[in-house]
């Protein structure tokens, strides 16, 4: 088993791989410690202050007085560059440089035979960085998976500035003053992206078949699996046979999609009106649409994943031109 | 007396005519030659010239976007030595790969340097990505910065996509054949994609034959991938470093608002 | 705006400065704004259409309008030389297809699995062709069974030259699902 494991993570272009995982993992840790950390010392102050208490020494005014530790507290705030930033900068340089020397001399970069069109390798992969997207295909069309998916996480990236319209939090790390951005965030990067690469790296064989870590690549293994349309399934589960034509499933499709983004909009609309409805008012209602299409959007990939695991249910919406 | 003599060289050097025109500051630790250092140098002056105390933190900034930066520079760098043995086409492409194993001085070590400062750029630029978020970094004033970012972002994954073609290998050519299938069914522009062959896309006029310059990967495509991994890409992205380096300066380096 | 103004200016100057009356325009400058206002206009329409034309252009630069691929069209031997009920993989590498021989015929399928792209190969045992990419199967006659494959694979056209010689033409296919394998050229009856 650990032979099968360590073939896999020890092949030269997946060495990253295992190295994202742990570096994220870490960075990761970290930066929750660090959020963690300091909504904990402003709420101290916070609760002291409510109490009328006199300031304590290293007490936080400003947000960002939480940067420094108490030792640190009395001296200027503004540093030269010259030489404190210069200095890490190039002690960071020489590091990573060491790093790809003591990398780059003993593993050698991957070489396989010339190519051929007509001899497929098995599996065939893509880079790793895009090993998301491939194993996204298993659940959706190409033109989800591999077009429309990708232009609206690109785009997704490119509003949230926008979109996030909370004044807290900029310029410190903080987990209580942005809860939702943040584990939106890391749902999105960690559970989706990184570990759909890993599940794509290391549990993806031949056949692109899953396999658990340590089980044998066997490229004849007989998967036994039916998938169905979704008005298919739900035809099985009520007992309505008529639900199974082709214009039921139409009919079905759309309202299933149309009904996901409507409820998905909705439902938490009303529930900030009644909780919240002071960020519904910051927000606006295009902002509020935006967002929440474009999360409901991201939501589909683990709900589709659902779907087909346990369900066996392969397109939601089908139509002539296309499946979704 | 050796050390005498020393002294006097460094003085007749530092007070010299050619010197004195590169170097305009004296090495006297005071407030004045530190803001000099940064000012009156041109790589330097990306700095501002103080910064918050924080902002040296380690733990802080995690110093990812220098290190994706120090990549990018190793892989322009290396990079270019690849040029000089590299050719793009079908017949020599893979045989240059050979010749960089076993013939050209240190051309196993080039390349594998090359490969992996690509690999851990995709992996720092992520992080960074992680840590600016994490910092809201990207809140007012530097909302466009951050879009300048992703677009950096892209840039670093294409860069990398079509640098993998190019050893003309194996695992290349079926990354990229994965890859640019995608392209086929891009709704409207791909023949494969939805409402594409309804406008009379084929496999000879969709988006995909234009990125490749034919219906397969072939030649074309091989030459394509290397004139955007090697000039269009990069000069893009340096365009971009530029705006996002000037950006994060003026709008506070990473300090957060000034 | 107010910040900026010197203290002894009072509220009312302040707002004297900024409502201070435009001077009336003298007759016939409507007429001249309007007709400058116009050919403004004008030039920047043309100085968009023209840089909009050059993108264009530029777009045309990615399509060659001359390929140097393989031939669409080949020969693959007599039809003697097929043994009937074998899939024949010995053209897969050059031309990219397979050659099935059944009792009244001979058919040919493209060997591009139709998800994306990817090469299938054929297993003997197992009496289908199975793609490495994303698993998808296919049976003999190229119909997708199993995997992400949306259709059946492509067949060409099939027919027999002057010499006797199975003739191909990749650059016509056949889709099943539209009912063209039932066209003349899909199936090569002997």
């Amino acid at each position: 088993m650990w032979h099968n494991i360590w073939k896999i993570a020890s092949k030269p272009d997946n060495i990253p791989i295992v190295g994202m995982l742990f570096l994220v993992m870490f960075f990761g840790v970290l930066s929750f410690y660090l959020a963690l950390k300091n909504d904990r010392i402003r709420a101290a102050a916070a609760s002291r202050r409510k109490e009328g208490q006199p300031k304590a020494k290293g007490d936080v005014v400003d947000v960002i007085d939480i940067m420094y530790p108490e030792s640190e507290q009395g001296l200027p705030k503004k540093i030269s560059c010259w030489p404190h930033l210069v200095k890490l900068e190039f002690i960071c340089a020489i590091a990573v440089m060491a790093l790809l020397m003591f990398w780059s001399v003993p593993i050698d970069a991957p070489l396989e035979e010339p190519s051929s069109p007509a001899l497929t390798p098995n599996p065939s992969k893509a880079p790793w960085y895009f090993l998301g997207l491939q194993d996204m295909l298993v659940y959706f069309d190409p033109w989800i998976a591999g077009v429309v998916l990708p232009t609206f996480i690109i785009l997704g990236l490119m509003v949230i500035p926008y979109m996030d319209v909370n004044p807290k939090g900029s310029g410190y790390y903080t987990f209580r003053e942005r809860k939702f951005a943040i584990l939106t965030y890391w749902f999105g990067f960690f559970v989706l992206w990184v570990i759909e690469i890993v599940i794509g790296t290391f549990c993806r064989g031949p056949g692109w078949m899953f396999f658990w870590p340590g089980q044998e690549w066997d490229p004849h293994r007989v998967v036994a699996e039916v998938n169905i349309n979704f008005n298919e399934f739900l035809a099985n589960a009520t007992g309505m046979a008529g639900l199974k034509s082709a214009t039921a499933g139409l009919v079905i499709g759309i309202g299933t999609i149309l009904g996901y983004y409507v409820l998905g909009m909705a439902l938490p609309y009303l529930w900030l009106m009644r909780r919240n409805p002071v960020i519904l008012e910051q927000l606006g209602f295009i902002r509020f649409n935006i967002v929440g299409f474009l999360f409901w959007t991201m939501m589909a990939l683990p709900i589709k994943i659902v779907l087909r695991l346990i369900f066996h249910v392969k397109y939601i919406l089908v139509t002539p031109w296309f499946n979704i | 007396m050796v050390t005498e003599q020393l002294e006097k060289v460094k003085e007749y050097v530092k007070e010299s005519r050619v010197y004195k025109s590169m170097f305009r500051r004296g090495f006297e630790d005071t407030p004045r030659n530190r803001v000099l250092a940064i000012m009156g140098n041109v790589f330097l002056h990306l700095h501002p010239s103080h910064v918050k105390r924080h902002s040296v933190k380690l733990t802080h900034t995690w110093c990812m976007g220098g290190i994706t930066f120090l990549l990018f520079l190793v892989l322009c760098f290396t990079g270019v030595f690849l040029c000089f043995y590299y050719h793009p086409d079908k017949i020599n492409a893979y045989r240059d790969m050979k010749y960089f194993e076993y013939d050209v001085p240190f051309g196993v070590v080039l390349r594998n340097m090359h490969r992996w400062a690509a690999h851990l750029m995709v992996i720092t630029v992520w992080l960074h990505m992680t840590r600016v978020f994490m910092t809201g970094a990207y809140k007012p004033p530097r909302e466009f910065n951050w879009v300048v970012g992703v677009v950096l972002l892209v840039l670093t994954l294409l860069l990398s996509f079509t640098g993998y073609l190019l050893p003309d290998d194996q695992l290349g050519f079926w990354a990229v054949t994965v890859g640019t299938n995608m392209a086929r069914a891009t709704p409207l522009l791909g023949h494969e994609g939805p409402f594409g062959e309804q406008i009379g896309a084929t496999a000879y006029n969709d988006i995909r034959f234009a990125l490749l310059g034919g219906s397969v990967v072939g030649g074309n495509a091989l030459l394509r991938a290397y004139i955007w991994h090697c000039v269009a890409m990069p000069v893009t992205a340096i365009i971009f470093l530029a705006v996002h380096f000037w950006r994060t300066r003026k709008d506070g380096g990473t300090s957060g608002p000034l | 705006m107010e910040e900026n103004k010197p203290k002894e200016a009072t509220e009312a100057e302040v707002k004297g400065v900024l409502e201070h009356p435009k001077p009336a325009p003298p007759p016939g400058a409507q007429a001249e704004r309007s007709r400058r206002g116009f050919l403004v206009k004008l030039g920047w329409a043309g100085f968009a259409l023209f840089q909009l034309s050059w993108i264009v252009a530029f777009m045309r630069v990615f399509f060659p309008r001359v390929l140097f691929e393989p031939p669409t069209s080949f020969k693959v031997g007599y039809p003697w030389e097929y043994t009937v009920g074998v899939v024949n993989t010995r053209y897969q590498q050059q031309y990219r297809v397979w050659i099935v021989r059944e009792s009244e015929g001979f058919y040919a399928l493209l060997a591009k699995c139709t998800h994306l792209g990817c090469t299938p190969v054929w297993w003997e045992g197992e009496n289908k062709f199975k793609c490495p990419c994303h698993g998808s199967g296919f049976t003999k006659e190229g119909v997708n069974y199993e995997g992400p494959a949306p259709r059946p694979l492509e067949r060409l056209k099939i027919s027999l030259a002057e010499d006797g010689q199975i003739l191909i033409d990749s650059s016509l296919v056949f889709r099943q699902e539209r009912g063209e394998w039932e066209k003349p050229g899909a199936f090569l009856k002997v």
